[in-house]
């Protein structure tokens, strides 16, 4: 299915609408989209209504914002970022969100046929007519169902062809730390904590608005100004003669080189959500989720999301659990999920775990902690949150298979650990144990990846002495190098690697029947990898991609890949240049955008990866200068205080019991 | 306690799938704090069953379900901030506290009313002419088409009562028995309109319960449904 720009929509003032003090509303895509939808699955993910959405007269607003996850709305849904930007902005008296998400490949036909516009599920208003169209990227493949949302929406694909008649088209979320490869398409990104900076950008959009300017560009430079807030229009990148980039600079007068990411320091005046959307169709996390803390500084050399989302910020346990209280009553959800990205490392895990596991003893409400530490504290506080339920699932994220490999990318866990962590679980009643691998990661052996098929054996073993029906479930996915990380530098494996890398642990489990393997498409981190260290060179391979079809490109039903292979030909760029080992001095697409860690300190610790050299957490060894704090003027505020360190790994395989830890 | 109740469920919210209508109804029950009991067992869930799924799309104010309570409610003014949890569109139009030893809400539901409404520009003033025809037949064998292959049903013994009304928005009535394979009002147009010449606007189950030429004794009220929607004009 190739976009095309035939419309058949009515013609619309799209200025009246558009004015702060607008007696028009939008079109309605409603009564259009209604007579279609018994033609497309799972047509509920459209007609929103679901409880706790913000309805807004369009006049009462005179600011208003689309917010967009740009995949499905089950994928998309239960996001956080996009659920607390709702609430925020739309707790403002003038201001209005609506959400958006990217319709599949059935309605998009059918609204290409029918001159459906993209909308909003509040009123499905079509999204040219607001203020800002504010996307969240979690993630590189979203990028095609961006450029189709902006499409389908009425709204120009490249931010060049946009008149003060569009809207503001600005990103956020973790890939935007490298917008670059979107450049074209984006009128401003922002990398960082979203809470603070919406709110400026939506006064920053209000003032132009009433000032009655009509250049755009007089908006974008006072964007521009706003900490945090990046406009690629206004940085060009410079190459040498043979293509290589040698800088990205700033060709706006006035406007800083070096664009820092926004973080909030406080999370507690930010006490978010409170509403949560309740969803009335399945979505991929259905509960009540609250962010116990933000960043990490475990130090996992591949994890994107903990190097820059630093310094760590927890909430206190009072705060979690009054946002539980009241999000529980807001919502009628039957589980509540403790997240952040290492839960159990929080300061007041054990007192948040029990507190709460007091409250909803005996009742419907369940308990989760997403993500598991390797350690025999989280058998202790999954049997804490589980004294409703259940004792299905845990899993854990050793990441590596050899002890050498852990090493290198700073997982700091013994197989010691992990095999006497996984004897308690199974012990305490835990039936299923899931364990998360990644291959392809730097300096990797076959002897490593074939350490992940031993531990699964030895994990199984462990399993069956406790049960027969014990299951152990090894996940298997191919490492992807991200930007601002210190395997920002290292080469990523080919799909026939990674494939290869696969059948070495399918041949070795192959006797192992209850040891099961789960793996993911090879070829999905192809793209991914592209589009997280590429620059603007690939904007047109991502618009010709998306022209020729490309759209969900995340999912395994979609198989995009051949399409991107050919777009890629076409504009001339070599796929094994885009996923080699990169130079100590190489320029990176995504340097002038500042996630507070310094560069040397990233080379350093890649080369202490290489060297096998572990790097403890900074919360409690000396600070090691990753450049976060003292850049940007932040400090870690946390409970860990000196006098109580985190739990160790259990010394022994003696079980320890609730009271016995919470009294320690 | 147990209770019945009849609501409706209308607007956007009918494309709501059956699969998904009870964490919609839990979620409700759980946001008002009422006593909704749980079901024993590996996975508990809270006991509202519903004896038939509407299909995905269509409008309804013939829906029911069956809430089973830990605790006594005080009725009226719990249901009625219950139906004020639910979705938009969805309402609680009549309740009715089960008694000990009543028998079960789907061998209350033995005939459904349907109404549905029709394009005014497509060609509708043969109806009454179609209908006396269908009714005429003993038999009328259409075609459904499904994913998983088509079946062939007949419609006619389902039908016990059918009547057209013109109007600005034309109408059928349709009284169906729930007995047997289950016919649904679009295997009916299937059969009165071959040829695909009536646009179906609309199909909604009005109400659930006993049925006859009249029309359907609706289940928890008692009240008559009539067929004829000339009476339901002149009602109104």
């Amino acid at each position: 299915m190739r976009p095309t720009t035939a419309r058949t929509a009515p013609p619309v003032d799209r200025r009246a609408v558009r004015s702060a003090d607008a007696a028009v509303a939008p079109p309605s895509q409603w009564d259009r989209l209604e007579r279609q939808l018994e033609h497309v699955r799972k047509p509920a993910q459209y007609v929103g209504g679901e409880h706790n959405q913000v309805v807004t007269r369009w006049q009462d607003a005179d600011v208003r914002w689309a917010l967009c996850y740009p995949d499905a709305y089950e994928v998309g849904q239960p996001n956080q970022g996009i659920q607390i930007l709702y609430e925020i902005l739309n707790e403002r008296s003038s201001t209005l969100a609506e959400r958006a998400y990217a319709p599949w490949i059935d309605l998009e036909e059918v609204m290409r046929r029918e001159g459906i516009e993209a909308f909003t599920l509040e009123r499905h208003h079509p999204l040219w007519a607001f203020d800002v169209f504010a996307v969240t990227l979690p993630h590189e493949l979203g990028h095609t169902n961006l450029l189709n949302l902006l499409d389908l929406g009425g709204i120009p694909l490249r931010s060049q062809d946009r008149t003060s008649d569009d809207p503001i088209v600005l990103v956020g979320g973790h890939a935007a730390f490298n917008p670059e490869p979107l450049a074209p398409f984006v009128d401003a990104a922002v990398a960082g904590d979203g809470e603070e900076v919406v709110l400026e950008i939506d006064d920053a959009v209000r003032a132009w608005k009433r000032s009655g300017d009509a250049e755009r560009r007089t908006l974008l430079r006072t964007l521009a100004a706003i900490e945090g807030v990046y406009i690629p229009a206004f940085h060009e990148p410079r190459r040498t003669p043979d293509g290589r980039l040698k800088a990205t600079v700033a060709v706006e007068p006035g406007v800083p080189s070096l664009v820092p990411k926004r973080t909030v320091q406080d999370l507690s005046q930010w006490p978010y959500p409170k509403r949560q959307i309740v969803p009335m169709t399945e979505t991929v996390h259905e509960r009540f989720s609250v962010e116990i803390f933000r960043g990490c500084t475990r130090g996992c050399r591949f994890c994107q999301a903990g190097m820059i989302t630093r310094p760590v910020r927890e909430r206190t346990p009072e705060d979690i659990r009054s946002i539980v209280r009241e999000g529980l009553a807001n919502t009628g959800f039957e589980e509540v999920g403790l997240l952040s990205l290492s839960s159990a490392d929080h300061s007041g895990i054990g007192d948040i775990a029990t507190s709460l596991a007091d409250e909803y003893e005996g009742t419907s409400t369940s308990l989760s902690l997403p993500s598991t530490r390797v350690d025999a504290f989280n058998v202790t506080l999954s049997n804490e949150l589980s004294r409703n339920g259940r004792r299905t699932g845990l899993t854990f994220a050793p990441e590596a298979g050899s002890e050498r490999m852990r090493a290198v990318i700073n997982k700091m866990v013994s197989e010691d650990d992990l095999l006497r962590t996984t004897e308690i679980a199974f012990a305490n009643g835990w039936r299923h144990v899931k364990l998360y691998f990644m291959i392809g990661l730097p300096t990797e052996t076959d002897d490593d990846v074939l350490a992940i098929a031993d531990l699964g054996i030895k994990v199984l073993e462990a399993a069956q002495r406790h049960g027969r029906a014990n299951k152990v479930t090894i996940s298997v996915g191919g490492f992807v190098p991200k930007p601002h990380t210190p395997f920002q530098w290292a080469a990523q494996d080919s799909p026939e690697q990674i494939q290869r890398k696969l059948e070495l642990i399918k041949s070795a489990i192959r006797e192992h029947g209850n040891l099961r393997l789960r793996t993911n498409d090879p070829e999905e981190g192809v793209i991914e990898g592209l589009l997280a260290r590429g620059g603007r060179e690939l904007a047109d391979v991502i618009e010709t991609a998306w022209r020729n079809g490309a759209r969900f490109d995340g999912w395994h039903e979609m198989d995009t890949l051949p399409v991107w292979l050919a777009a890629l030909t076409e504009h001339g760029i070599d796929l094994a240049d885009t996923m080699r080992e990169r130079d100590r001095d190489e320029v990176f697409p995504w340097d002038h955008l500042d996630a507070g860690l310094d560069r040397e300190w990233l080379w350093s610790d890649w080369q202490d990866a290489i060297a096998e050299k572990e790097l403890d957490d900074c919360r409690w060894i000396p600070c090691y200068d990753c450049g976060v704090c003292p850049g940007l003027d932040l400090v870690h505020d946390t409970g860990w205080d000196g006098t109580n360190l985190p739990i160790a790994p259990s010394p022994s395989t003696e079980l320890p019991t609730v009271a016995a830890r919470l009294a320690s | 306690m147990r209770i019945r109740v009849r609501y409706s469920k209308t607007g956007r919210v009918r494309y709501v799938s059956a699969r998904d209508l009870t964490s919609v109804w839990e979620r409700a029950l759980r946001r008002e704090g009422l006593p909704i009991a749980w079901s024993q067992g590996f996975r508990p869930h809270p006991k509202v069953s519903f004896p038939d799924a509407l299909p995905v799309g269509w409008d309804s104010t013939g829906e029911y379900a069956e809430l089973t309570f830990t605790e006594d409610l005080e009725v009226e003014r719990d249901l009625t901030r219950l139906s004020h949890a639910l979705p938009a569109g969805m309402g609680i139009l009549r309740w009715l506290v089960v008694p000990d030893g009543a028998i079960k809400l789907a061998a209350m539901l033995t005939h459904t009313l349907w109404e549905i409404e029709l394009d005014p520009t497509s060609g509708s003033r043969d109806l009454p002419a179609r209908i006396e025809t269908l009714l005429a037949r003993t038999s009328a064998e259409v075609t459904r088409h499904r994913p998983s292959g088509d079946r062939i049903l007949d419609v006619r013994p389902a039908v016990v009562a059918l009547r057209s009304s013109d109007g600005p928005t034309p109408r059928l009535r349709a009284v169906f028995s729930n007995d047997g394979p289950t016919i649904r009002p679009s295997d009916l147009m299937v059969a009165l309109d071959p040829d695909d010449d009536l646009s179906v606007l609309r199909y909604r189950r009005v109400a659930q319960g006993a049925g006859s030429v009249d029309g359907v004794v609706e289940a928890l009220s008692g009240e008559l449904l009539p067929v004829d929607t000339a009476a339901v004009a002149e009602a109104a």
